[in-house]
């Protein structure tokens, strides 16, 4: 039976082999239904209806008439779109360095890069508390130089560092991949055509790492504009996040349906800047960026 | 052992002068004191196994690794420390290299864009070369929607278009499946040929080295063994590596009894020396290919020739194979299917030109 697969050049799988495919994915698919989509369709329809139950678009029309909300959710995605430059510009050259390294060396560095992912999230933002804090070793350099230091915590600088030290190994990652998988004859051949080292890096090597810029961005990008524990810890309140508001709206005012509409405007809004993100990469690239 | 140039053409620019070349790798020394000079227009090889230094020889002279000791030179000029931008090497890798998010090309053009070429200018040489490799109407491709062969000739072009002082082809045929590599072979030493510049080429093919060459350089162990037209590396090799890594060859052990004749078992041969001949009395090495080896009927050997009785005659196709024992050992022949197949037990003489085989100093 399996044979009758291969007679079509391996073109078409037979029937039982596609079955067993599928149940390889069984496992996978399951989670993502009932853990993922499941409880998406709750929280949609949740933001439709009223605290009473009946239907509404006034969740949504609350949001979008709110100047203060459009303010938390511009300043949302601008961390976000800062922490995510930040983790390429710190993790680009990174990942160049760790290229045509040893086996050794990459997999030390790479634990390295990995270690702030080691530690609970609560106890790595109050340890940043500490470092940037009025007494910590921060603030005492600063005035060991006969300065005053500033406010360090508590402001969208003190979330930008402890997001990019969590989200650094999730861009470096896949440039990591990206970045090994170009023929390493490339570089050579474009310098035997007159191209310098930086015009090789410009033409050559940044262009051809792009999907993996894109795969970094994408889940630095999503996964700060989601996140909770750090920007509350080193935010505070008066670092204003989608978030914390959801936060708010579900466990102080107790208001489901409007904290379940601000989360599905963050859902969408994120999504459709990355979906137009790659479609811009994948143009300006003309062939597809995942491959 | 001089290049043969392609008669009626005028003085060319790319001569290339090795002298003295040293590379260590990783502690090793892969090419050791390598001294080479091309005519301009020669197509010269480096031929040997892999890991004999040959690409680390090519990578020295594109630039992409620094000799440690010794002068490499083009048109008399030192280029010893010129990183490889600053040289004018074509070079074509054995991946092709092709820059897979550009076009054909764009790929092509990329060496004129380097070179500040206009717009104007760019588009005339690109599709002049393209059209030279046979891939008009392939410009705006990918080189994904290529095949192999047609990702070698845009490789070919994308080295071309620049006029380079040399061609460096590193093993560029050994990606493709055995007819289009001959075709491809051929097609490339026709427009090498054509265009003049001088070429190099790294290949562990023997027979790619003998088809496309106007000299092969066999290179093992980081030293060149032997240099020559292809002819004389396959007829009058100069080492025990050189007769056996291209083809088969009889070595036989003699004493040199001055000029090109040996003493082997008792009988005279004749051969060519190679380099020196070796001093009367000093332990000598008769090479022989089976090819060129004449089995003649009886014992007559005129003083020359080794007599012996055939043990074995095997008809393989092209050629009949035919094994004579004789007092210095087993002397095998590969017939023309024409000749005269002698029978097996027959008392024979095995003989050759002189000029076809080669004679050399044994340690």
């Amino acid at each position: 039976m399996a044979a009758v697969g291969r007679v079509a050049g391996g073109a078409r799988v037979s029937r039982p082999r596609r079955r067993t495919g599928l149940l390889l994915a069984l496992p996978a698919i399951l989670i993502f239904v009932l853990l993922f989509l499941a409880p998406l369709g709750t929280l949609v329809a949740n933001s439709f209806r009223t605290q009473t139950g009946a239907f509404t678009l006034g969740n949504y029309a609350r949001f979008l008439g709110d100047p203060f909300y459009r303010d938390v959710l511009w300043n949302t995605l601008r961390v976000a779109a800062l922490t995510t430059a930040g983790c390429l510009l710190i993790g680009y050259p990174f990942a160049l360095y760790l290229r045509g390294r040893s086996a050794r060396v990459r997999n030390w560095l790479a634990l390295l890069l990995l270690s702030p992912l080691l530690i609970s999230m609560v106890i790595r933002a109050y340890g940043w508390l500490v470092v940037l804090g009025p007494q910590g070793p921060v603030a005492a350099v600063i005035r060991w130089f006969g300065l005053t230091p500033p406010q360090m915590l508590y402001n969208d600088t003190a979330v930008l560092i402890g997001m990019v030290h969590v989200m650094l190994a999730y861009m470096v990652l896949p440039l990591m991949g990206s970045l090994d998988r170009i023929d390493p004859t490339l570089v050579p051949a474009a310098k035997g055509l007159g191209a310098s080292g930086w015009t090789c890096f410009w033409r050559i090597t940044l262009p051809l790492s792009a999907p993996g810029m894109l795969a970094g961005a994408m889940i630095v990008f999503s996964l700060t504009a989601s996140s909770f524990v750090t920007p509350a810890i080193l935010g505070g309140p008066k670092v204003k996040l989608m978030p914390y508001f959801v936060y708010t709206q579900a466990t102080a005012t107790l208001d489901w349906p409007y904290a379940a509409a601000i989360g599905f405007v963050l859902v969408v809004v994120t999504t459709g800047l990355l979906l137009g993100y790659s479609r811009l990469l994948r143009r300006g690239r003309g062939e597809v960026v995942f491959a | 052992m001089t290049a043969t140039t392609p008669a009626g053409t005028q003085p060319r620019r790319g001569r290339l002068r090795l002298d003295g070349v040293r590379k260590v790798l990783g502690g090793k020394e892969v090419v050791s004191a390598v001294d080479l000079e091309t005519e301009p227009g020669e197509f010269l090889t480096l031929l040997g196994p892999s890991g004999c230094g040959k690409t680390t020889t090519l990578n020295m002279i594109a630039g992409h690794l620094t000799a440690d000791g010794g002068l490499i030179e083009v048109d008399g000029r030192d280029i010893t420390a010129i990183p490889p931008h600053r040289r004018s090497m074509g070079m074509v890798f054995q991946s092709y290299a092709l820059f897979p998010h550009m076009t054909v090309a764009d790929n092509v053009a990329f060496g004129l864009r380097m070179r500040k070429a206009g717009a104007a200018e760019r588009r005339r040489r690109v599709a002049d070369v393209l059209e030279t490799v046979g891939l008009d109407g392939m410009a705006g491709r990918h080189p994904r929607q290529l095949s192999g062969g047609q990702q070698q000739r845009a490789a070919l072009a994308r080295a071309l278009v620049i006029q380079p002082d040399l061609l460096l082809l590193d093993e560029p045929f050994s990606n493709l499946d055995a007819q289009l590599r001959v075709r491809l072979r051929d097609e490339v030493a026709a427009l090498q040929r054509r265009i003049g510049t001088t070429a190099i080429l790294v290949t562990h093919d023997q027979e790619e080295a003998l088809a496309v060459s106007d000299r092969i350089a066999v290179m093992a162990g980081g030293v060149i063994h032997q240099l020559g037209r292809p002819q004389e590396v396959y007829l009058r090799p100069a080492t025990d590596f050189v007769a056996q890594f291209i083809g088969e060859v009889n070595a036989l052990d003699g004493v040199a009894t001055g000029g090109g004749s040996c003493e082997v078992a008792g009988q005279r041969v004749r051969a060519t020396p190679v380099g020196d001949p070796p001093a009367e009395g000093a332990r000598a090495r008769v090479y022989v290919r089976p090819e060129v080896v004449r089995v003649g009927a009886g014992t007559d050997t005129e003083g020359e020739g080794l007599r012996g009785t055939v043990r074995q005659t095997r008809f393989l196709g092209s050629r009949i194979r035919c094994v004579v024992a004789t007092s210095a050992g087993e002397v095998t022949a590969a017939l023309p299917y024409d000749a005269r197949v002698p029978r097996e037990g027959e008392e024979v003489t095995c003989s050759w030109r002189p000029s076809d085989a080669s004679l050399a100093a044994r340690g």
